[in-house]
């Protein structure tokens, strides 16, 4: 995801106290004016609070394997996701087409995260 | 948003005491707060109103006024809009710069992950979907207050501002992104024929239908531009809108959709261009996506939708790049 991990919790969290748990507050008065605002409130905090524990089991084994297709490319810039799209994006633009291969299996690691939420893989329109 | 504030405003503006039932905010659509509520004034007059205001925080700055133009300028039209009443730029009226449109009754959007949410009607949306495109794109962007653009300005001008979205907002690396931006700088595609009303945000989600094939309103114009009607084409067609069936808008097959643009257009597909716009609209997404994450690193925002946007579309848009980006010379 592009938010790293850290800052999406730290902002779920804050999310719950001053959205969701004032907003759930609300989901038994039809007549309140933020009500129908907070059924979805609350729903798409459901759905990124399951997307956040998804990523948290998948991060190590997802980490360590991409670290390890990369290392070979550009060595210890391989460690962490930042370092290792730096790298990869400095051989991208150099034309070395591994980086691009590299950078479409980790973006195919990071969907798969969501295919455990059942959602499927994008698919074309031609 | 306080009922009381709306009922000053319109006793106001109706010269009578008016009151307030029926306040509803809509979730979702994180660039303006909208709200639906029943205006009753003293006399028995009753409107079924829509507001549409600036939140503290939003996914895409935007201008309100040339929003309400556009849909100013179709009201009446054969492109479906809700009814415009008033705006203010300011904040005096509504707190923020927002302004108020008529209900559309009876309607209903598609949820991005709603699997076919126009079920055997799907065809019929369609074809009213972008047929109502290409009519936007048959006007006149005077009609909509729109700034003169030369043709040949249309893809480098949206290049641009989607690049200092870019540099202002990216908070980590982004490969693909670079490497896109750097693809399109290289190939911009020819001039259109001439230039069109972009919508902007046009989409599956981004308009009422009845249920039963029926295309009740164009909504959220608050990106509307001058420039290459391709880009609306390119857009609507992007897989992310297309709720995991392979059609674009989740309706009719690509080809038809294109011939029905067409026919309505006037215009006709320019191959080069279209596969500039397909690249930049993925480009496009991701910036927006990346922007509503950094509302969130920064502390401006605790808006799940803006979580959302900056997980599922994020990493739809990544992945589709990559592949795009394999297929380009």
């Amino acid at each position: 995801m592009s938010l790293p991990l850290p800052v999406l919790l730290h902002a779920l969290a804050a999310a719950q106290a001053a959205e969701v748990a004032p907003a759930l507050q609300l989901l038994g008065q039809p007549g309140a004016p933020d009500a129908n605002y907070a059924g979805g409130t609350a729903a798409t905090s459901a759905l990124i609070l399951m997307i956040a524990a998804a990523e948290i089991a998948a991060v190590p084994a997802r980490e360590a394997a991409c670290a390890a297709a990369a290392r070979p490319l550009v060595g210890a810039a391989a460690a962490g996701r930042d370092a290792r799209a730096a790298a990869l994006g400095q051989l991208l633009a150099a034309g070395d087409a591994r980086a691009l291969s590299l950078l479409k299996a980790e973006a195919q690691a990071e969907w798969q995260v969501l295919a455990g939420l059942m959602l499927p893989p994008p698919v074309p329109v031609e | 948003m306080p009922a009381e504030h709306l009922a000053r405003f319109l006793s106001a503006r109706w010269g009578e005491p008016v009151s307030i039932t029926g306040l509803k905010r809509f979730h979702g659509g994180s660039a303006r707060q909208t709200y639906r509520f029943d205006a009753i004034g003293a006399s028995g007059r009753r409107e079924a109103l829509v507001l549409r205001r600036d939140p503290p925080s939003s996914l895409i700055e935007t201008d309100r006024l040339a929003e309400y133009r556009a849909i100013a300028c179709f009201a009446g039209s054969d492109v479906p809009v809700p009814e415009p009443i008033f705006c203010d730029p300011g904040p005096d009226s509504f707190g923020s710069p927002g302004f108020l449109m008529r209900e559309v009754p009876g309607g209903a959007a598609a949820g991005l992950l709603e699997p076919e949410p126009y079920g055997e009607h799907a065809a019929a949306i369609g074809q009213k979907f972008f047929t109502a495109m290409g009519r936007i794109h048959a006007a006149d962007p005077a009609g909509a207050s729109l700034p003169a653009m030369a043709p040949a300005d249309a893809a480098a001008a949206r290049l641009a501002h989607w690049q200092a979205a870019f540099r202002a907002d990216a908070f980590r690396p982004e490969p693909l992104v670079d490497a896109a931006f750097r693809w399109l700088a290289a190939h911009l595609p020819p001039p259109p024929a001439r230039i069109s009303i972009v919508h902007g945000d046009y989409r599956s989600g981004n308009f009422l239908h009845d249920g039963a094939g029926r295309l009740l309103a164009v909504l959220d114009w608050e990106m509307v531009h001058p420039g290459d009607a391709h880009e609306d084409l390119a857009w609507a067609c992007d897989p992310l809108w297309s709720n995991f069936s392979g059609r674009p808008a989740a309706s009719l097959p690509l080809a038809q959709a294109i011939t029905a643009w067409e026919t309505a257009s006037g215009l006709t597909i320019n191959p080069e261009s279209w596969r500039w716009w397909r690249l930049f609209a993925q480009v496009q997404g991701l910036v927006i996506w990346i922007s509503a994450a950094r509302e969130i690193l920064d502390g401006r925002s605790h808006d799940p939708v803006l979580m959302f946007a900056g997980t599922i579309p994020y990493r739809f848009h990544s992945l589709t790049l990559a592949h795009s980006l394999e297929g380009l010379n």
